[in-house]
Order: C-alpha cells, then structure tokens, then sequence
C-alpha cells in the first residue's frame, strides 16, 4: 500500500482504482472514527475479487464507499475513486445515478426484504427499466425473461409477489435486477450471509456462474473466507480498517503472509478429513486414545457402551422416544406443519450428541420440547424419574436445575439493563439455595471458569459493555450456575466471528470433560459438531436421516441429505484443488 | 484468543452491594431524569411545572390572603390590594388561583399515579399469561375502553355526591387505566418472547420476577409517558368535574373557580381574571406535563441516548 500521494500507476485494464481512501465515521457529539483508512487496491476487468474480514474491520463501509452509497455520519475524509477513468468520490448525485446504469450495482444482505411486498417481480424490473430507460418498451418483457433466467429462477417468477417467494429466491430477483443496469462493477455484500445454509450454496454457485458468462468485474464482502476463497480468482484481507493482504486466492490459500490471514485460515478444516483439528483442539480419535472416554448413541445399529468416568455429576439420561410435533395449519385449508416426526434417542450421562439439520428441519423444536418449553404431540419425552411432557410449573423447576440452554444469540439473551453479577446471582440463588458472600463467591467461579478474568471487573459490568464472545461465555456461566447435568446448546456459536468459535467450542467441550454434563449441541455447522460431540444425528423435515458416531458419519455418510449438507460446508481448500 | 483483552479502564470497579440489586431504583430514576432534562421542550415542561409544584407546596406563605375569606368587598377589578379583583362572594383571587395549585397538582399526581400503577399491574400480567385468564382481563378492559369517558365519569361522581377530592381521584383513576393497561400489555408480549425472558425461565426465576425485574424495566419509558398522560388527564378531567358542579363547592380549586365564575356572570360583569386565570393555569400545567412527555420519547430513542453519554 502506498502511501504517496498519487499511488502507483493503475494498470492499464483497471476498471477501478482506489487511492488512499479513508472514510470516517462522524456521529454528533462523538470522537469520530476510522472505519477505513489509506486503502488502495486496483480492479482489473472481469476480475472477482473477493473482499474478508470479521466484523467491525470496516469491510462493508468500504463496499459502501465503492459504490458511493455511504450515508451520513459515514463520510469519505480522503482518497480518489476512479471508476473508469472517472473520480467518483466527489460526482454529484444526478451524475451517480446515471452512473448506477453501465456502471455500479450492489448487493446487499437484506437485499431480498428490499422488494416492495405489493408489486409483482415482474413490476420491478419494469420499475428499474423505466427509471433509466435503456429498454425499449416493446422488449421488456424479453429482457425481463432473460433476467430471471439468468439467476435461474423459471419465467413464472415475473408474475408472482416477493411474500410467495422463499429468501433464496428473492435474494436469486434482487441480483437480477441489479444486473438488470447491466453493470460493469457488482459489489456483493454478505449476499448469502441470511439464507439457510444449502441455499446458500446454491446462490453462491449462482453468482459464480454468472460471473464467468456475464463478464462484469465483482467485489464479494464476507465474513467467511472459506467462502470466498471458494469463490473468488483473488482476496484482500482486511483487518480494523487496513487491508493487511491482496493477493490470489491460491497463494492466500497456501502461502498466507499475514498473521491475520493464516490465523483466519486455521479455523477452517474439512468435516470429512480423517484427523480434524483447530487451534486449541485436537483430533477426537486421537484424545479418545489418550483415554478419554465416551459413549455411543443408543439407537438398534449402535449398541451402547457403557460409559467409564470416574468424576461424573451426569446420572440421569434423556430418552426421546417417538416424539411428533404438529402445528397446527399457518393458513385455511393447508395441511399441518409436521415440524418433527416420530424421533426417538437416548442421550446418556456425559455424552455428546450432535443433532444437526437445516433450518426447519426441527431440531429447535426437539430442543423446545425437552426442555419443557414445547408439549410434543406424540411420544414421550423423561429424564430420570421426570415425565418432561406431563410437567406442572412447580417441576419445570426441577427440570431446569438440571437441564439448561444456551442460546444462539447471545446479543438477546441477557438482560441489558442487568448487570452480569445480577444474571449469574439469580439460577445461583434460586436452584443452589447459597445466599449473600456464598453466592457472590460461587458467581466468581462461574466466571472463572469460563475464562471472563479478571472476575471483579467483568461481575460489574452490563452486558452491551462485552463483545459478542464474552457475551456468549456469560450465557454459558449461567447455564452452569445451577450444576445441571444436561446442556442444550441451541447454535451457541453461529452468531460469533470465526476467531472466537474456536474459543467458545473449547470452552463447551472443556466443561463437559471437566464437569461431566451431557451435551445436546444444535446446529446447521458440520466442522463444530465433528469437534465436540462424539455422536451425531442428521435431521430432515422432522425426521432423522442418518445417526451414529459423528466421525464415521461424516466421513462415510450414507443418506443424501448428509452429503448435501457436507458439500455445503465451506472449504477453500478443495476449491482449490489443494490439500 | 480466547478472551480478547478487557478495555483498560482507568477506575477499579468496585463491587459492593449497591451494584448487587443494580439497576436499583435510584439509578433508573437518574437516568429517566438526566434524558428528559436532555430535551429542550422537556426542559419547558420541567421548569414549568417545578414552578407549579412549588407554588403548591408553600401556597399558605405565597397567598396574600386567606383563600376563603369572604370579608373583602365583592366583585372588585384589579387593583394593587388584589391583583386579580375579588370574587362575587368576596374572595381574593389571586390567593385562590395559589390555593387551587395544590388541588390540581395533587390530583394530577395521585390520580396519575394510582392508574399508572394499576395499568401497570394489569398490564404487565395480562401480557404475560396465557390462556383464559387473559381472556378475563381482556374482557374487563374492553368493557372500560367502550363505556365512554365522561358520561361515565359524570354518573359516577353525581352517584358518590360530593365526596370531595377523594371521590374525584378515584373516578378518574376508575375511567383513566385501561388504556395504558392496553399499552403495556402489548409491549410485554413482544418482550416476553425475547431469549432473555426464556433465560430467567431457565434461571428458575418464578412468573412475577420475570416480569417486574426482566420484564419491567425494560419499559421505563413507556410507564413513564403513561404517568404523564394519565396525570395530564386527571388534571383535566378533576377541573372538568369540579366546573360541572360535581366536586364539593366549598373546597378552593381552579374548577371550583370556574364554576363559581360561571355562576356569578364573571365574564357579563368584565371580571375576565375570575375565568381567564384558572383557565390559563390548567392548560400550563396540562401543557408542562405534555412537553416532559417529549422528552420521555427519547427515553426509548436509544440514538439519543448515545448522544447524551457521548457529550458526558
């Protein structure tokens, strides 16, 4: 990175070159902040490019500034844009718009909800095509054929309303119509970041494929650098505000020069390899040998074994058998939702299982309905002497002195106005029965040991004072207040940057050990439940597809849905051929 | 890598049992304050009614006279000895306009606070069961919305006669709590879905835990502008009653005013002061009580809450 003041020169093919940009946050009363600072990079034409880093490294305030859609307090304070040849950090607004035909478009996160609810598809194209009038009107309709084809969605698209559509769907129209300007430069911001995880695939692959045939030159922002690397021909990697890496994807791949960059790709491994490892974890198989024991799922083609642990709090099992839950029908006249089908498991003291499945594949429900919050249907739930579906208020208590959650978002499940010492006190003080210096003192174990030191300060401290990670171990603590004996982690780590998982995963696996609590661990994320849980379940439309040891699932799965899923998981290396 | 660092900030914290039951009332009570008082047409409101409560509190000191003395010559104009005139039945005016500040203050402030209090409790557990005792409170707080305000007022204040200051408060508070009861129970349903309150489920808090330490103070600022409303109401609505000749005659008030005003012709005889004044303090009092209300709004405007903390 230059920090001269012309920069070097662009390449001759540079369809964008950025110069030193910095963009400011000014919010009023406030002490502003670089979100973006001396950043240059060229874009040659047709390139992808693809542009990672975690939240708050200002990645999406510079895909803003690109495209000149920054909103105030964002200003650009420095630094030249030349798009084409053109300075576009300081046009007036007229000049952008017609710029925004031929020139730039953007994709965006929430892309799909920006369609107007009471016009059909077909409307919006025409809105787009009346706006710049670059269609003739006798061809619109051809145009908006081609359009929807592009992004392979059938031609009846156009007649329907965006409320018919799913989210992939709609995330699939609004990236036609931003073709539909026929850019030469589409910025993609976290285009896949809010669909479920198969789509997601399948929208990537989209948008991949669209590239190569189009021909324009495209600028992917995302979090996950699993996915762009499987994407994109080069990545710049950006770190608070600096892009502290540009080079091919390939060379990143294998020869990574920043400490950033090779610490980002350590958290990636691939779910079906032999020995799956991330920093501050090995293998399974390789500490089972050191003797660490484990039990196997009890279901006929996996006979139990007996679980051999000395220091076990865990005495009581779960058995699940032939739970159903039927909703009743969202509208008049369509069938009952049936969320979950006839499944039935035992989770035994101290093991893990894995249960695992897209959204709306039931396995929240599951959860919902082992943990009393949820009646099932069919079947019948009990843990130790407890029937868990025919429970009364008064034994839900003993049920959850035993059994606790930890929940996905750990932004919404504290109190903000709570201080932490309040949050752990409360499970402490009403399922232990220790009161006053007792209590307190238990608080500053539990925060000991998830790792929150020094325990004083953080016992002080509000929630919106801690970052997502400390957030989430808080919610473990306090889940561990009440020394249960089950935990049921509903996607305890999908909401946190690819740094921290690893931290938070150790830590739900070192207290399982340690504590020898058993484990529910929910999630649509094949690589975490492969490193924490020795078993596993595959969940489709309610049912259980496939189950059995978690490494020999999902390195030899059998069932189809299994391998969708596994194919889904980013992987930058098999993208690129290398191992 | 597990833990990123702590910001290092420069003051140890010390815990001590303040922060244990935190946030206590006084912190919620500093807060509420400093982001009203934030507000310029807040701050109006503020110091309007400060100077009404004031004036309330050592009226017996500020009034030149006895409030009730009729011993003056009737019907009087202005003049330096009574700065409003005197009355038909041979009061001061001005000291009954300072007399009436304490009625209308007080009724304003009980009233309001004995229906938020109510909507409050009726609220909040209306928001949080499910079943058929909701279906109850439903059919309760219908039943009060439907009947209309005034009428019901009228007949219930002409049934209890004269009963005096209590007998308004408590007609008022009867007809003012099913609304905010109706506001707070919809906000309670979003907030109970939230994680947190699934999480004190977890914590084995019990129902009425929940909802008035997770629940409740996570709507301060609504509780707050329903107080101001509904003592903006109770203001009006007491002066209302009392103009209509259905609070006790003999007590000083600025509805009682206006009724003896009315009574004696003030306005055929010139005597505009004997109606003009009550009439302009109930609407300053009304009107303070609406501009605190503006600034309650950014109670709930996390933006300007971060404006504020930034400028600390």
């Amino acid at each position: 990175m230059s920090t001269e003041a012309p920069g070097p020169a662009a390449p001759s093919d540079a369809l964008l070159s950025v110069r030193d940009l910095s963009v400011v946050y000014e919010p009023a009363g406030a002490d502003p902040t670089f979100a973006v600072e001396n950043v240059s990079f060229d874009l040659r034409r047709g390139e992808f490019v693809g542009l990672v880093g975690e939240s708050g490294s200002g990645k999406s305030t510079l895909g803003f500034a690109l495209t000149r859609l920054s909103k105030p307090p964002a200003r650009i304070s420095h630094g030249r844009i030349l798009f084409d040849g053109r300075d576009i950090a300081s046009i007036d607004s007229e000049a952008l718009r017609e710029q925004r035909q031929g020139g730039f478009a953007m994709v965006l996160q929430s892309g799909m909800n920006a369609l107007n609810p009471v016009r059909s598809i077909r409307n919006h194209f025409f809105d787009v095509f009346k706006a710049h009038g670059h269609v003739p009107h006798d061809r619109r309709e051809q145009r908006a054929r081609d359009l929807i084809g592009k992004v392979e969605l059938p031609a009846a698209t156009l007649d329907r309303f965006p409320g018919e559509l799913s989210g992939g769907m709609r995330q699939r129209v609004s990236i036609a119509l931003a073709l539909s300007l026929e850019p030469q430069l589409m910025v993609f911001d976290e285009p896949t970041t809010a669909l479920d995880v198969l789509v997601q695939h399948a929208v990537m692959n989209t948008i991949r494929d669209l590239q190569k045939s189009e021909g324009f030159t495209a600028v992917l922002i995302s979090h996950d650098l699993g996915i762009v690397l499987e994407a994109t021909e080069r990545v710049l990697v950006m770190h608070e505000g600096v892009i502290v890496e540009d080079g091919p994807s390939s060379q990143i791949l294998s020869n990574p020069s920043a400490d950033y960059t090779r610490m980002l790709l350590s958290h990636y491994a691939d779910p079906r390899a032999e020995i799956v490892s991330l920093p501050g974890f090995e293998d399974r198989s390789i500490r089972r040998d050191q003797g660490v024991s484990r039990s196997a799922l009890a279901s006929p083609e996996h006979a139990p074994t007996v679980v051999t642990r000395s220091i076990s709090t865990a005495q009581e099992s779960i058995v699940v058998k032939g739970v159903s839950k039927t909703y009743p029908p969202p509208r008049r006249g369509e069938q009952p939702v049936r969320a979950v089908r006839d499944v039935s498991f035992t989770l035994e003291p101290g093991q893990s299982l894995a249960l695992v499945g897209q959204s709306g594949s039931g396995k929240s429900t599951i959860a919902k309905m082992i943990t009393g919050v949820e009646k099932p249907s069919e079947g019948s739930i009990s843990f130790g002497g407890l029937d868990v579906a025919k429970l009364r208020r008064g034994q839900l208590r003993d049920l959850h002195s035993n059994v606790q959650m930890v929940f996905q978002d750990p932004y919404a499940a504290l109190n903000p106005l709570h201080t932490i010492e309040y949050t752990l006190m409360r499970p402490v003080v009403n399922f232990t029965g220790l009161k006053g210096d007792d209590a307190r003192h238990r608080v500053r174990e539990l925060l000991d040991t998830v790792g929150l030191t020094p325990v004083e300060q953080f016992a002080a401290k509000l929630p919106h004072e801690l970052s997502g990670g400390q957030r989430q171990r808080v919610v473990i603590a306090r889940a561990l207040a009440s020394d249960p004996q089950v935990i049921i982690a509903d996607e305890p780590v999908s909401m946190l940057d690819v740094s921290l998982r690893a931290g938070v995963l150790a830590l739900l696996e070192d207290l399982r050990e340690k504590w020898g609590v058993s484990l529910l661990y929910i999630t649509h994320d094949l690589l975490s439940a492969r490193l924490i849980t020795d078993n596993i379940m595959v969940l489709h439309d309610g049912a259980v597809v496939e189950r059995g040891e978690t490494a020999e699932v999902l390195q030899r799965p059998t069932d189809a849905y299994t391998v969708a899923l596994l194919d889904a998981v980013p992987n930058p290396a098999r993208a690129h051929g290398a191992t | 890598m597990t833990t990123t660092p702590l910001n290092p900030s420069a003051e140890t914290v010390p815990v001590d049992d303040t922060l244990l039951a935190a946030p206590g009332p006084w912190q919620v009570i500093t807060r509420v304050a400093s982001t009203i008082w934030s507000n310029t047409k807040a701050r109006i409101g503020v110091i309007i009614l400060l100077l009404f409560v004031v004036v309330a509190i050592f009226a017996p000191l500020l009034a030149p006279y006895d409030p009730s003395a009729t011993t003056f010559a009737r019907s009087q104009d202005a003049s330096a000895a009574h700065w409003l005139g005197t009355t038909a039945a041979g009061e001061d005016v001005l000291s009954q306009l300072i007399q009436g500040a304490r009625i209308s203050v007080f009724v304003g402030f009980v009233a309001g606070l004995l229906s938020t209090a109510i909507a409050v409790l009726i609220g909040l557990s209306w928001g949080y069961v499910k079943g058929w005792g909701a279906d109850v409170i439903n059919f309760v707080v219908n039943l009060f919305l439907v009947v209309p305000g005034l009428p019901l007022m009228i007949v219930i204040a002409a049934y209890l006669q004269n009963g005096g200051i209590g007998m308004i408060i408590l007609v008022v508070v009867i007809t003012g709590w099913a609304w905010g009861a109706r506001v707070l129970r919809s906000q309670t349903q979003s907030l109970r879905g939230r994680d947190f309150v699934t999480a004190a489920v977890f914590s084995g808090e019990r129902p009425a835990r929940i909802v008035f330490r997770e629940i409740l103070p996570n709507m301060t600022s609504l509780i707050v502008g329903n107080f101001f409303g509904a003592a903006t109401s109770a203001i009006l609505a007491e002066a209302g009653l009392e103009f209509l000749g259905l609070g006790d005659p003999s007590t000083v008030s600025w509805g009682t005013m206006l009724f003896w005003a009315q009574n004696s012709n003030a306005l055929l005889t010139g005597q505009w002061a004997l109606l003009f004044a009550p009439g302009l303090c109930i609407a300053l009092l009304a009107t303070s009580l609406t501009l605190i209300n503006f600034g309650v709004d950014g109670l709930s405007n996390p933006r300007l809450r971060e404006s504020r903390k930034a400028a600390k």
